[in-house]
């Protein structure tokens, strides 16, 4: 028992020590790109068909390597910012798995089975197409989204767009302001806040430098300030979803070691060889165990001796694209309907070609 | 939706600092795990270069943050009232973890590595599956497969990798043998057979899986109790075990080793 118990920690803590860098990498580039990708210039590039725009919009996670956290404020940007919907939803749900450090990490997990790592790529952009392009026919997504999303979509049409974000940001600032910095400190970050995943304070800070390059209000920012305040804002950029999903990671490990040492084999076996229920019990497990996608292919390695490599797709493919930890963090774009929609599409279209792959290659 | 509870606890207070101490502990950890030789046992020696270099980082990170930290406290008490405000980050996120609780399952997990040295794997982790579960590495690309080794310098997955290009038993009839491992007791396996055996890993411990050879003893297997490590020498030949032809090392000398520092192949 106490072996068990041992062998339970040396798992969880192997996995931990595995994943660390990736999860910094991911935090690191999040924070980074934040500060040099202007959305508004992306979107004028991407074209005008709802498809193709739902494979570009896919696709643009190789600009910002973000897990599921870092997507969805981006997400929004986008919507905010004039994207269309089918471009917005297809980043959405693409994101977190085609960008080059899940790639890696994945491959880094998946040397032997290279076919892994190819398709969690193509079922990831498929999914994320058709569904981009099956929202494409909502003309209109106000109804959709939530107010605040769809004020700022409506303002970002008329011709002063920058506007939008930058007053909703300042106006909802002002209403939370940590006792911290009420103290007269230049903390930009605010420790008091649940988390900072999303990078509104980058954000914010951002639009204020760009006005300033441009002589505006914020011209009063001296170079070196700037970029100290530029620093500082990045640093608690990064702790803060270093910490947010850090503590995720922990979680999704302890489980991972947990039902390797403590379920019955028999029973894993069973669920894991049917290549219907393996697929089933790996889309419940990816829904529930919301690890970071930059990841997640160490958590399902763990399971990858006694799983249908469909099964083990599934969870790659789905896991980032809706899970517990995600659905919080839509819901500050979506209405629970379309979240519902998004839930269910995404699943069925996983479970479908996980099952194909399962019945055609094993 | 920043809630600021009026508790005692204030993770405005001591958030900042269990962040900083726990990304210290990490970087630490990490470090310390390369410097006695534990990372051995938790990842592949590819990824070393990867953790080392997050160690660092995690560490200057946390200086970085508690300098920061300790100046804003002793300028805070110099400009008490004076409020300069700078612009700052409203949050509007859904968490799945209250705020503070995150840092802290950081901190004690880390706290956890410092206490609970990593185990090798052994027997009672390998016991699960049967012989021929120990054969055939399906994960393993053929091409770490060196056909020029004389057979008394194959190491046992060396072994266990040229029996998967070519399972005929008989081929290696008559070859010579040298490998190590640690011994697991099969119960399906006749009371003069034990298996020697390693752990492969490709990325990190949670893809361990063992390999091994079955050895043909001159007597009872109970001399050598499962998980002790050996050096055995000695002769291919093919015994029938269950209703399988196998591949099995006739044991000339049978040595006891101390567990090697690396204890997995790759």
């Amino acid at each position: 028992m106490m072996n068990q118990v041992h062998n339970a920690f040396t798992l969880f803590m192997s996995l931990l020590v595995e994943a660390l860098p990736f999860l910094l990498l991911g935090v690191l580039f999040s924070s980074a790109l934040l500060l040099f990708v202007d959305e508004k210039k992306l979107i004028s590039f991407i074209p005008r068909n709802p498809v193709l725009g739902a494979l570009i919009g896919s696709s643009i996670g190789f600009l910002f390597p973000v897990c599921e956290c870092g997507n969805v404020p981006v997400a929004r940007r986008l919507l905010m910012q004039g994207a269309s919907p089918s471009v917005a939803i297809g980043f959405l749900l693409a994101a977190p798995t085609v960008n080059p450090i899940v790639i890696w990490s994945t491959w880094t997990a998946f040397r032997d089975q290279p076919e892994i790592v190819v398709l969690r790529l193509v079922f990831s952009l498929a999914i994320a197409t058709i569904i981009g392009s099956i929202f494409s026919f909502q003309k209109d997504l106000t109804p959709f989204v939530q107010p605040m999303v769809a004020r700022a979509m409506g303002q970002s049409s008329g011709a002063k767009s920058w506007d939008a974000p930058i007053k909703k940001d300042l106006s909802s600032d002002s209403e939370n302001f940590s006792p911290l910095l009420q103290s007269g400190t230049f903390l930009l970050g605010t420790p008091g806040s649940p988390q900072r995943l999303d990078a509104t304070t980058m954000e914010t800070m951002l639009l204020a430098s760009k006005a300033g390059n441009l002589g505006g209000a914020g011209a009063a920012i001296p170079g070196d300030r700037l970029f100290s305040q530029r620093l500082r804002l990045f640093v608690e950029n990064v702790l803060a979803e270093l910490r947010e999903l850090g503590g995720v990671l922990v979680f999704g490990s302890a489980i991972a070691a947990i039902i390797q040492v403590a379920a019955p084999r028999d029973l894993i076996i069973s669920l894991g060889q049917g290549p219907v229920t393996s697929i089933l019990a790996m889309l419940v497990l990816g829904a529930v165990v919301s690890i970071c996608s930059t990841v997640d292919a160490f958590f399902a390695l763990s399971f990858a001796a006694t799983f249908t490599t469909g099964s083990l797709l599934a969870f790659l493919v789905f896991g980032p694209m809706i899970d517990i930890k995600s659905i919080g963090l839509m819901m500050s774009i979506f209405k629970p309907k379309p979240l519902v929609y998004l839930f269910l599409i995404s699943g069925q279209l996983t479970f479908l070609l996980a099952l194909a792959y399962n019945l055609k290659f094993s | 939706m920043a809630v600021q509870s009026p508790k005692l606890f204030r993770f405005s207070t001591w958030g900042p600092w269990i962040e900083v101490l726990a990304v210290f502990a990490w970087g630490v950890l990490l470090l310390k795990y390369w410097v006695s030789g534990e990372l051995n046992i938790l990842i592949h020696p590819n990824f070393f270069a990867l953790t080392n270099g997050t160690g660092v980082f995690l560490i200057l990170l946390a200086c970085y943050k508690g300098a920061q930290l300790l100046h804003q406290q002793w300028r805070s008490r110099r400009v008490r009232n004076r409020g300069t405000r700078t612009a700052t980050a409203a949050t509007d996120h859904i968490t799945l973890f209250p705020p503070g609780w995150s840092a802290t399952i950081l901190l004690v997990t880390a706290l956890l590595g410092f206490l609970i040295s990593p185990r090798v794997f052994a027997s009672d982790k390998a016991m699960m599956r049967n012989v021929n579960d120990f054969l055939p590495v399906t994960q393993s690309q053929p091409q770490a497969f060196r056909t020029a080794r004389k057979p008394e310098e194959r190491s046992l997955i060396d072994w266990v990798r040229t029996l998967t290009v070519y399972p005929e038993p008989d081929a290696y009839t008559g070859q010579q043998v040298n490998v190590q491992g640690f011994v697991i007791h099969l119960p399906d396996l006749p009371e003069e057979y034990f298996l020697i055996s390693r752990f492969v890993i490709t990325c990190c411990a949670a893809d361990a899986y063992p390999v091994g050879l079955p050895v043909k003893l001159s007597q009872s297997r109970s001399a050598y109790p499962p998980d002790t490590w050996l050096e055995i020498q000695g002769e291919m030949s093919t015994e029938v075990l269950g209703d399988q032809r196998q591949l099995t090392i006739v044991a000339n000398s049978i040595q006891e080793i101390p567990e090697p520092r690396n204890p997995y192949e790759y």
